[in-house]
């Protein structure tokens, strides 16, 4: 019996061991108050040959892994001395994140280019776990001024360019024309969500959907697309550092979102993914991702109409936040694979690349002189993206710069439009939560 | 002659048990930002911060709830289900395979078959639901709800092991002792209340401490089902949220595990030395 219960006993010890072995096998950090900051004075590509072969992490943003195949293979064409071998590394940008991040403490298995969305990039920064690619952009004669000025002034900080963007988005408003028509609705977006909530009970009434508008899924990225409201109604999740998520015009808001669910009764919350529940035809409209376009495009049985995001009673127009991801090098790879990574970099940012990735994906093109003249007639409504971005805001700070704060905020959500929480109590718990992730997390590592 | 038997497995232990477990207790005194090469020494401050926060009222509790009821559901269940196998009527050698057969499947594809079955907007119980004009439950949104839905599914997955144990045991008891009470004129419940279940005690003692630890240390379904662990983050999500999660604070996570390291010690001793005692092994 005894020896029974110590085998068990020592069975047992060993199954709760297991848990902590993936943090502890992880690399240790050292403790001797070394800085993470790169010394970019010490970066100097001059000599150095580019490695024989890279790794290029990426989520296939907008199921864009044909679209990447294809560009890889062209690259593989023009620079023959250079392989570059395409890792699935997620299956979105969290993931993507959490591997790159073991890698990182792991001190190993590092690729030579990964995809980083706007609310990872800077932490990389952070950590010091990406390199500034100004001296690169400067040797592979990258033009940089060919770029959206502001979708690449979204990687800039501390006077370096920190990555280029590649998979870059907005929230597009989408919506079922079938439904507009019959509710007798005019064919377009709202302006307002004034107006939406005019035109909701007639849609409600007359399309048979489930819903006349539907949330994005909370568990996704809800800081993202309620940011349009916040905006909208005058408010936001923060102004530079300070939070302002409990201020009136936040709280009104989303009790305005609260309401529609509750009071109204013409919204309701996707559980998984907005851009699919209105394509199997469970909402007559939505917002997602322009990633999303011709995922929505290729399933919807119906008229698909996609506009700008509606303005608010403060804010009827300027709404619109963008989003999406970059590209950027890491620090803990050799130079030779740096170069390597930035030859590969300016290859797959050139202009007929991102007009391909933007024709297989819906993303926006990145470069200006891309040629969309064939993208846009083969799919009309990549160009309501590229239109609106002139007429996006850079996010919020606390929802791209706070670790943790996009879940945070989809929590809040949760809370009022699923749980018909009091808003302002929420928006009250959320910027303490916030204020403490500033103070722990932030505050710290930023410049003077 | 021991030592050479077994130090391949005690050096395999010793190097993916024990010596993580080692470093995971030293990496809990760091203030450490996951991909960062650089910690500070926080000492025991990981733990205060831990527990006071309002985090750890309501991890602690959600670990509490989950752990009670899909341990008490998947017994009770499980005694149930193999009653029903242990009569004998046509067709339980299947009904044993079904019964088993969620537990040896992967916890991931579970998770989405399930989601699919929850889901409120296309989902099979809102189908059914809206067949007798009701909205289905926002299973996957409300925090509460999503609690359900997990223990739901796994009491599902894991009741079928339950069974097969329970099954083993009952098959197991002295036939002469059910007899004499039988004969004595003790009806069926009271056999099964009088005798079945103390002679069963043995196996529902097993049952208790690997279920138990099964549940502390369950994983897949949650991160499947529930990604952003809202209302459903146990201590073991919670580590997993805080350091691979968006938060990325190695340290932090490094002493949530150590304290479920604690709590699993504390319940697997307190089992050993005071629910033993309750048990009849003949």
């Amino acid at each position: 019996m005894r020896s029974n219960l110590d085998r068990r006993h020592f069975l047992g010890l060993a199954g709760l061991g297991a848990g902590a072995a993936a943090l502890a096998a992880c690399g240790g950090p050292s403790t001797a108050g070394t800085a993470d900051a790169v010394d970019t004075a010490t970066i100097d590509f001059s000599g150095v040959k580019p490695a024989a072969s890279i790794d290029f992490w990426t989520n296939h943003p907008g199921k864009s892994q044909d679209v990447e195949k294809a560009i890889i293979e062209k690259f593989h064409a023009k620079y023959p001395d250079i392989k570059v071998n395409l890792v699935t590394a997620g299956a979105n940008y969290e993931e993507i994140a959490q591997k790159f991040q073991t890698s990182q403490a792991a001190k190993t298995g590092l690729p030579g280019l990964v995809v980083l969305s706007d609310v990872w990039w800077f932490r990389y920064f952070s950590n010091g776990s990406i390199i500034p690619i100004d001296g690169l952009v400067k040797q592979l004669d990258i033009k940089i001024d060919d770029f959206q000025k502001s979708l690449v002034d979204d990687y800039k900080y501390d006077n370096k360019q920190w990555a280029l963007p590649y998979g870059r988005s907005t929230p597009l408003f989408y919506y079922n024309k079938d439904h507009f028509k019959a509710a007798g609705l005019p064919d377009r977006a709202p302006a307002t969500w004034q107006e939406f909530a005019d035109w909701a009970p007639k849609l409600k009434a007359t399309s048979g959907a489930q819903y006349a508008y539907i949330y994005p899924a909370l568990a996704g990225y809800a800081g993202w697309t309620l940011q349009n409201n916040l905006w909208g109604w005058g408010g936001s999740w923060s102004k530079d550092w300070d939070i302002t998520c409990d201020s009136p015009q936040s709280v009104a808001a989303l009790q305005w979102a609260q309401d529609s669910i509750y009071k109204d009764g013409w919204a309701g919350v996707s559980s998984k993914e907005a851009a699919d529940d209105f394509a199997a035809g469970i909402t007559s409209s939505t917002i997602s991702s322009t990633g999303s376009l011709l995922g929505v495009l290729k399933a919807a049985k119906f008229n698909v109409g996609v506009g700008f995001l509606p303005g608010g009673p403060e804010a009827p127009s300027g709404v619109c936040p963008t989003g999406g991801a970059g590209l950027g090098i890491p620090s803990g790879i050799s130079k030779e694979e740096q170069l390597a990574a930035a030859t590969f970099l300016k290859f797959m940012t050139e202009p007929d690349n991102t007009a391909a990735f933007s024709a297989a994906t819906g993303y926006m093109p990145t470069r200006l002189s891309a040629d969309m003249s064939a993208v846009l007639a083969a799919t009309p409504q990549i160009k309501t993206a590229m239109d609106q971005l002139a007429a996006t805001k850079v996010q919020d700070n606390a929802r791209v710069f706070l670790p943790g704060a996009d879940q945070e905020m989809a929590k809040a959500a949760a809370k009022i439009l699923t749980q018909q929480g009091d808003v302002q109590a929420t928006m009250t718990d959320l910027k303490k939560t916030l204020e403490g992730i500033y103070n722990k997390d932030v505050k710290p590592k930023l410049k003077a | 002659m021991f030592l050479a038997m077994a130090l391949p497995n005690l050096v395999l232990i010793g190097t993916f048990t024990y010596w993580p477990l080692i470093n995971n207790i030293y990496y809990s005194t760091l203030d450490w930002t996951l991909g960062s090469a650089s910690a500070t020494v926080v000492g025991l401050q990981n733990y205060v911060t831990f527990f006071t926060s309002e985090d750890a009222s309501k991890v602690l509790g959600t670990t509490a709830i989950f752990t009670l009821v899909t341990v008490g559901g998947s017994m009770v269940l499980g005694l149930l289900v193999a009653l029903a196998l242990n009569s004998k009527v046509r067709g339980t050698t299947f009904a044993r395979s079904a019964v088993f057969a969620p537990y040896v499947l992967s916890g991931v594809g579970v998770g989405l078959v399930w989601l699919f079955i929850f889901d409120p907007g296309y989902g099979v119980l809102a189908w059914i639901l809206r067949g007798f004009g009701q909205q289905s439950p926002q299973w996957i949104n409300d925090p509460q709800l999503s609690l359900v839905m997990v223990i739901i599914v796994y009491v599902w997955k894991n009741l079928g092991y339950c069974a097969v144990v329970y099954l083993a045991g009952l098959q197991s008891l002295p036939r002469d002792v059910m007899e004499a009470a039988a004969l004595d004129g003790a009806n069926t419940a009271r056999r099964f209340f009088n005798i079945s279940v103390p002679l069963l005690s043995p196996t529902t003692f097993f049952l208790l401490i690997t279920t138990m630890l099964s549940s502390l240390q369950a994983f897949d379904l949650i991160r499947i089902m529930t990604p952003l662990g809202n209302g459903t983050s146990t201590l073991i999500y919670e580590a997993y949220l805080q350091a691979f999660g968006a938060y990325n604070r190695a340290g932090y996570s490094a002493a949530i595990s150590v304290i479920l390291f604690a709590i699993l010690l504390i319940i697997t001793v307190l089992q050993l030395r005071f629910v033993e005692r309750k048990v009849h092994y003949s």
